[in-house]
């Protein structure tokens, strides 16, 4: 399992924290204080920090600039949103700098980039008796194989990364088309159409009214 | 043009003026001295000459033995007498200005003769390089004019060579002065340039810059006032940018404060929204949460707007009565106190103080919160007021947590908590002490805290103004 540190001296927004990476199946520690933090880190091994500016005993400003271990990738998130404090956090080395407040997808979405980055993410993933390969790109049902298109092939990795969560249309379009993308949340229903066409899961890819869809585990 | 050109070309200018009219001057008197000496010797000439040939018509006479010699023969011997390697011009005419004889060709001027048979005494005219000396003389009974000639060339040269000289030694003057002119006003004008420099540099922003102060007259005394200008500009802009700099800090740490709880908010009710499935357990919590950190917003905010009315004008003073007032507080507080089992003791002399009474309640109340807040179970705290000569005092005394040292400075800036942690279950904000600050400058007083760690605090708050009513 995938291991996070949640660096953050808010109690409530580490609680928020912790239970948003659960939801993308990671194993997230939390710590409240700047200069435990950075001896977690200096002396175990986590595949992703989340690391808060403003703490207690030392800054995370501070504990980017003395660490030894390099390799890790930092994500901060904090609620300082000038431009200077973006910069600032990314030249030290972080991979990505997210500001508060922030939705749980979103949060969960730049972890999945990051980890897809240094690789720490699985190549295959398997939902009932489909499954799928991120790196040859192929998807099976059974044994038999389907042709997706790319984007629908993004669009089911998508949501069998987040089995049991609404995932609105805005949430999608920008995961799988980009955050510039400006078309219309239509195009996502189509690919919604095509998936439960082509992979018969009309009954697991449920509409949510007025939010969008979610893909239901298989219970047995 | 520049100050030291026009001062340059001004001395310059008035210098050779100067230099020019004197020796111009000077000139001219010598010359006119020169030629009177020159008139002098002229006029003895003529005399000598004319009783000379007097002489010689009287000899004449006698030798030829007649009582008046006819006009031919004086003619004659005028004729006789006539030389020519003489240095001056000798010339005879009749009254009716006819040229008798003469041993040069000269022109007389007429207006000499008309002059000479006015006066009747001898007159002179100087003419280019000649000088005319005439008279008119009876000579056996007829009248003569008589005219000398004389050569004044040497006289006139001699003042045309000083002339060119003195023309040759005020130009050479011009030169060396105009030269030794530059050297000095260059030298005078140079801390000129310096304090130019300085003030501009000051004026592109570089407001700690000073420039030198040497020496004791006017331009250093430019350079001081310039100097103190720069020093007051240096320490306005100081004061602006510390201002624009608190404000800025204001609203780092006010979005920071906003931003915490409504990340809590935001988060917790987007997982509510998306999961599929949410035990109760968690539900109960995850509401719990954000109910929570609404709460905490309500605080904020409502801190916020007494903070922000407070700077407002709509302020109401009024004489109130400070026994009456603390009972007031004190009874609204004990309860409070009770609650959380301690002792509240709220006492005032009697006496007015001319007050905003919700104002000075809110003081009240924030400072009691604190107390109360940094005490546990079974401490005092105690409120007095009284007045002590123009004051009266507040003083609110605690048996808490305490204040470090080096914190007690910064604990009236806005959203300074010493413990976030604990400021945070108590419910605080951080804009308690803020505000107590804004409203004891309100009411122009001062406010001091003596504190000591795990021993308690005292706030101490004087206000002018008070009445005792013993």
């Amino acid at each position: 399992m995938i291991q996070i540190l949640i660096v953050e001296d808010d109690p409530n927004i580490a609680k928020l924290i912790e239970a948003t990476v659960a939801i993308g199946g990671y194993q997230g520690t939390v710590c409240n204080n700047g200069k435990e933090a950075f001896e977690k880190m200096e002396h175990q091994s986590y595949d992703l920090v989340l690391l808060d500016v403003m703490l207690p005993d030392m800054s995370g400003f501070e504990i980017m600039r003395n660490r030894s271990n390099t390799e890790t990738p930092v994500i901060f998130i904090t609620a300082k949103q000038e431009l200077t404090d973006k910069v600032r956090g990314l030249r030290l080395g972080a991979e990505d700098y997210i500001v508060k407040p922030f939705e749980a997808m979103e949060l969960l979405a730049r972890i999945e980039v990051i980890l897809r980055r240094v690789k720490k993410t699985e190549n295959t993933y398997s939902y009932g008796n489909i499954s799928v390969n991120v790196e040859e790109h192929t998807c099976k049902c059974g044994e038999e194989e389907v042709y997706l298109t790319p984007k629908e092939f993004e669009v089911l990795v998508f949501f069998i990364q987040h089995k049991d969560v609404a995932i609105s249309r805005e949430r999608l379009l920008a995961a799988v088309w980009g955050y510039e993308y400006e078309g219309e949340t239509r195009t996502i229903d189509i690919h919604i159409q095509q998936l439960r066409k082509k992979l018969k899961l009309k009954d697991k890819l449920v509409t949510i009214p007025k939010l969008g869809y979610r893909l239901e585990s298989a219970k047995e | 043009m520049k100050l030291w050109q026009k001062v340059f070309l001004c001395t310059l200018i008035l210098v050779m003026l100067a230099v020019g009219v004197t020796s111009i001057l000077l000139l001219e008197n010598s010359f006119t001295l020169a030629m009177n000496q020159k008139k002098q010797s002229v006029y003895n000439e003529h005399e000598f000459l004319i009783t000379n040939f007097k002489s010689m018509v009287i000899t004449e006479r006698l030798r030829q033995n007649a009582v008046v010699l006819e006009e031919a023969q004086v003619e004659k011997l005028m004729k006789e007498n006539m030389k020519e390697e003489a240095a001056g011009s000798t010339i005879f005419l009749d009254e009716e200005r006819t040229q008798i004889c003469t041993n040069k060709n000269e022109s007389i001027p007429e207006e000499l003769l008309l002059l000479v048979k006015k006066e009747k005494s001898v007159c002179m005219q100087g003419k280019k390089e000649k000088m005319y000396t005439a008279s008119l003389e009876r000579i056996e009974g007829v009248n003569y004019y008589f005219v000398t000639v004389q050569d004044i060339s040497d006289v006139v040269k001699i003042h045309e060579d000083m002339l060119q000289r003195i023309q040759m030694i005020s130009m050479g003057c011009a030169v060396g002065i105009a030269m030794i002119l530059l050297v000095v006003v260059k030298l005078l004008l140079h801390p000129l340039q310096r304090i130019n420099a300085g003030t501009r540099a000051i004026a592109q922003g570089e407001y700690e810059k000073r420039i030198s102060e040497k020496g004791r007259d006017e331009l250093s005394e430019l350079a001081h006032n310039m100097n103190c200008m720069a020093e007051a500009v240096e320490k306005n802009v100081k004061a602006l940018e510390d201002v624009a700099e608190n404000r800025k800090q204001f609203i780092d740490n006010l979005s920071h404060e906003m931003k915490t709880p409504l990340t809590s908010i935001l988060g917790f009710s987007d997982l509510l929204q998306i999961k599929r499935e949410i035990s109760e357990e968690k539900r109960i919590e995850y509401a719990g949460i954000i109910k929570e950190e609404a709460t905490r917003m309500r605080t904020l905010s409502g801190k916020l707007m007494e903070l922000i009315t407070v700077g407002e004008a709509n302020v109401e003073w009024q004489q109130e009565d400070m026994k009456q007032l603390f009972e007031e507080v004190g009874n609204s507080l004990k309860i409070v106190a009770q609650k959380q089992k301690m002792q509240l003791s709220c006492e005032a002399e009697e006496g007015s103080l001319l007050v905003d009474k919700e104002l000075f309640k809110s003081l009240l109340y924030n400072l009691v919160d604190n107390a109360i807040k940094a005490s546990g179970e079974g401490d005092r705290i105690e409120v007095q007021g009284y007045f002590e000569e123009e004051e009266f005092i507040i003083v609110v005394a605690d048996q808490g947590i305490g204040i470090p040292g080096e914190e007690v400075e910064k604990i009236t800036q806005a959203f300074y908590m010493v413990d976030k942690a604990r400021s945070r279950e108590k419910g605080g904000a951080g804009l308690g002490l803020a505000l107590c600050t804004e409203i004891v400058a309100l009411h122009q007083g001062t406010i001091r805290f003596e504190s000591e760690l795990n021993q308690g605090t005292r706030v101490i708050i004087r206000m002018k103004g008070g009445q005792s009513d013993e």
